[in-house]
């Protein structure tokens, strides 16, 4: 009631563009309704995981009614609690090695440049081009010939390595950003390199290093193909890896799958939701100057 | 004192991704199994170049190429909307995004029930009047392909959204005042002075949409469809593991691994030359 007045006097007072400012509130409403088609399009499939979940198989394929009985399910099926705790263990495993060895080689190849680093940094960042599925199988001869198939560490060696290349890059990028200034001033205090890295620059790459976190976290929990391969031991299966290994075997009770999808889902969502800003300056670090 | 810090990193990507690449490379021209190991040599390629599935899954790749332009200005078109701070415009960003956080697998099971004889896509071709081409997508090998590249589009949106709305922050905001000012249309605006501007942008996106689609698709494709039927949704890298690990041919799945990382490297050179030209 109270919104049409100021309209109506608006209007009124300003005759000549008001044409051009409805036709102007026409575009926006049409370009609104058309992100409303679009977030309807991407929400779908949460929207349907959550749905499908509350029902049972039958009143999935009759198509009405909700029940609970899927979720009271699902821990028979699969085994959530462990595989959860699987994945918090090869995720934090992974991330501490690329952390410590991307901050290291970020630092000395932003700070501490030496004869060849130029090449060991190229040599490092092209190994981003490698394809995961080109290394995977000399990787799993190599792995088996140590022993590390039936421990997270066969895995989370090769998530780390395969996550190392873009953190030296993203963690050398903001090193360089550091001004020398503050280095020099840190070696006259008497600081030595260890220390002025320890004490002056790690604290200050804080951003970079949950930029790091962030997107290998949603990259390792989300992954199937590794784990798939380099857990052997069937307890020590991520979520990922026991929800796909359950979505082709025998279970054809869709609810109880759409249920532990959502489990699953549900960390790297939420990691997502509070650093979203982290994740895309991560993403578009890699387009440069 | 530079040289031991870079030397973790050094060591860790050196033995697990530098010495198997040549590992890969010697493996390819071999005869293996994972326990013997027969000395072929290069002929081993020509063994691959001339099986016929070997073509077949390549046509999949190039045909899940098609579904990159598309992957590349839905998006463009969404950023531009976006950019000109339609009410919710944050919301709306943060929910086109969402879909980057969540596996492979779950994406696939749940397109594995959307494409399906009952799923919801075919109800909608009812519910429009289209129940004609109502059909099991996941059971013909084109429909399955383009079922796979439908749900890839669908997850390239988010992240190709992020760059271009980026891009766009990037552009001085009276450049286009000036071109409106002096009559041009929102359409002519975009043609002429934002999408030049978004070059280096749009040449990002296409590189990351193209490897996401030869590197990225493993887990789509083990969940929604294992790759057929028949050869009908597998590409080059689903092949390495069907090869290697399904057939035990530990050998030729390296050689494809091999081919794949081939052409990986074309695809980044043809990147660096593109951005080069530009200075």
């Amino acid at each position: 009631m109270t919104m049409t007045v100021p309209r109506g006097a608006r209007a009124g007072s300003d005759v000549a563009p008001r044409k051009g400012q409805r036709r102007g509130r026409g575009r926006r409403v049409a370009l609104f309704l058309a992100m409303v088609v679009v977030a309807v399009v991407m929400l779908y499939p949460f929207w349907f995981m959550i749905n499908t979940s509350l029902k049972t198989q039958d009143q999935y394929v009759s198509g009405s009614g909700h029940s609970l009985t899927s979720w009271s399910k699902l821990t028979s099926v699969l085994p959530v609690g462990s595989q959860l705790t699987n994945s918090m263990i090869v995720c934090v495993l992974s991330i501490a090695i690329i952390v410590f060895v991307s901050s290291c080689a970020g630092f000395a190849f932003a700070k501490l440049r030496y004869r060849a680093s130029t090449l060991v940094f190229l040599g490092i960042i092209a190994a981003m081009l490698i394809p995961m599925q080109s290394i995977i199988i000399p990787a799993y001869v190599n792995i088996a010939k140590v022993d590390l198939l039936t421990t997270y560490f066969g895995a989370v060696l090769v998530y780390a390595a395969l996550g190392t290349p873009f953190a030296t890059f993203l963690m050398t990028a903001y090193y360089r950003g550091l001004p020398d200034e503050l280095i020099e001033a840190g070696i006259i205090d008497g600081l030595g390199y260890g220390r002025v890295f320890l004490r002056i620059a790690v604290p200050m790459s804080v951003p970079a290093v949950v930029t790091v976190i962030v997107l290998q976290f949603i990259q390792i929990w989300d992954d199937l193909l590794i784990g798939l391969l380099f857990l052997q031991n069937t307890d020590q299966r991520t979520i990922t890896v026991g929800l796909g290994v359950l979505s082709t075997g025998r279970v054809t009770d869709i609810p109880v799958l759409m249920a532990g999808s959502l489990v699953s889902a549900i960390p790297a969502v939420i990691v997502y939701l509070v650093f979203q800003r982290y994740l895309i300056s991560g993403l578009t670090a890699g387009i440069g100057k | 004192m530079g040289f031991v810090l870079s030397l973790p990193a050094f060591t860790l990507v050196t033995l697990l991704l530098g010495i198997p690449i040549i590992q890969a490379g010697y493996y390819s021209m071999t005869d293996w199994d994972g326990l013997n190991t027969i000395w072929i040599g290069p002929s081993t390629y020509l063994r691959v170049f001339k099986n016929p599935i070997f073509w077949r899954v390549l046509e999949n790749n190039a045909l899940l190429m098609l579904a990159v332009p598309v992957a590349i200005l839905i998006p463009l078109g969404i950023a531009a909307i976006l950019h000109e701070r339609v009410y919710g415009w944050w919301l709306f960003r943060s929910i086109y995004f969402l879909p980057t956080a969540v596996s492979w697998v779950v994406i696939g099971m749940v397109a594995a029930r959307f494409f399906a004889r009952d799923g919801t896509l075919n109800q909608i071709l009812a519910a429009i009047g289209l129940g004609g081409i109502q059909t099991d997508f996941l059971s013909g090998e084109r429909t399955a392909l383009l079922a796979v590249g439908l749900t890839f589009i669908w997850s390239m949106i988010g992240t190709n959204t992020i760059i271009f709305l980026t891009g766009m922050a990037t552009i001085d905001p009276a450049l286009q005042e000036a071109a409106r000012v002096d009559g041009a249309g929102a359409l002519r605006i975009f043609r002429h002075i934002t999408f030049p501007l978004l070059k280096r942008f749009v040449q990002f996106s296409f590189i990351i949409t193209v490897i996401s689609a030869f590197t990225g698709l493993f887990s789509l494709i083990f969940v929604m469809t294992g790759g057929g039927p028949g050869y009908g949704t597998t590409t080059l890298e689903f092949f390495v593991y069907q090869t290697a690990f399904a057939q035990g041919a530990f050998g030729t799945g390296a050689l494809l691994g091999v081919i794949l990382l081939v052409i990986m490297v074309i695809i980044g050179l043809a990147q660096l030359k593109l951005l080069r030209s530009d200075d």
